[in-house]
């Protein structure tokens, strides 16, 4: 099996010294029992504009590890990414990177 | 009931007369339940005003206590009630009245149907997603909680079942094979779906 590729000239972060304030919010999308796999893939798709591959990873995700975060950004961003996942009938919640979820 | 084929840009399922009549009427007990009676002759325009039916808290408005109805309007946060509130006060109306919009949508499209229910293509995920929320009020009632409790639901159908027949599980058989249609009606119609999604 290859090796993961190394990522060329990436920028040297100093990921110590870096306080983040705005810690970006998440939606996440928890898994039931009703909603049909293919219908979710095709939320994220349609919605999000995902492609087909990380729609269907991250429908994956729900079902099979409970839940998956979808989208990150803005507070306002992601109230309304989970108003819509609410209109789509998806279980899905609010919260800011890092708090309980 | 058969499946949705693709027609000319409109999915095209065939459908009873009886199964169409059973599937307007959990349709309409659907939009019910989200407080806008579905009638003939309505026009979405002129519908009853979402709110009409809430009562109203100046404290902003509370998690449903009809299960099947949270499940339709969830909290936003599973630990932070604040944010559930504000977010419900902000949202619900207008998801209240974008979910009756579909099932109206899906209504229509179903008390029309002569033999057959016709979906354009650009309405197709509208009408899935009322079909979702029909499917996620009858599992609550059926009480569906995990993937288990679906199957067996399934099984049942599929045999079936009614154990020894007292009416509660007559009920709860004729409530599983309308899940059950509701769910491989969705099916049909996202497996149509797919070829027209592109990356």
């Amino acid at each position: 099996m290859p090796a993961a590729p190394v990522p060329v000239g990436s920028p040297d972060v100093d990921t110590h010294t870096t306080i983040e304030p705005d810690r970006p919010w998440l939606t996440i999308v928890w898994n039931d029992p009703v909603n049909l796999m293919s219908y979710v893939a095709h939320v994220f798709r349609s919605y999000f504009g995902y492609s087909e591959e990380k729609a269907t990873t991250l429908m994956l995700q729900v079902h099979h590890e409970g839940r998956s975060v979808v989208s990150s950004g803005s507070r306002e961003k992601m109230e309304i990414d989970v108003q819509a996942m609410h209109s789509y009938g998806l279980w899905a919640t609010l919260a800011q990177d890092g708090d309980p979820l | 009931m058969r499946a949705f084929r693709r027609r000319r840009g409109v999915y095209v399922a065939q459908l009873e007369g009886d199964e169409a009549t059973i599937l307007a009427r959990v349709v309409a007990d659907t939009s019910a339940l989200l407080g806008v009676p579905l009638r003939p002759g309505e026009e979405a325009a002129e519908a009853s005003d979402p709110l009409a039916h809430l009562s109203w808290s100046t404290e902003g408005l509370e998690s449903p206590t009809d299960p099947a109805l949270a499940r339709l309007l969830p909290d936003a946060s599973r630990t932070d009630d604040e944010l559930s509130q504000e977010f419900r006060r902000l949202t619900e109306p207008e998801l209240r009245a974008a979910k009756v919009a579909r099932l109206r949508m899906v209504w229509d499209a179903l008390r029309e149907s002569t033999g057959q229910v016709r979906v354009p293509a650009d309405r197709a995920l509208d009408f899935a997603a009322a079909l979702t929320d029909v499917r996620l009020v009858i599992a609550e009632r059926l009480g569906i909680r995990t993937e288990e409790d679906a199957e067996q639901v399934q099984d049942r159908v599929a045999r079936r079942d009614v154990h020894q027949g007292p009416d509660e599980d007559e009920v709860h058989l004729a409530l599983g094979m309308v899940y059950s249609a509701l769910s491989w009606l969705q099916e049909s119609l996202m497996q149509v779906m797919l070829p027209t999604m592109e990356d």
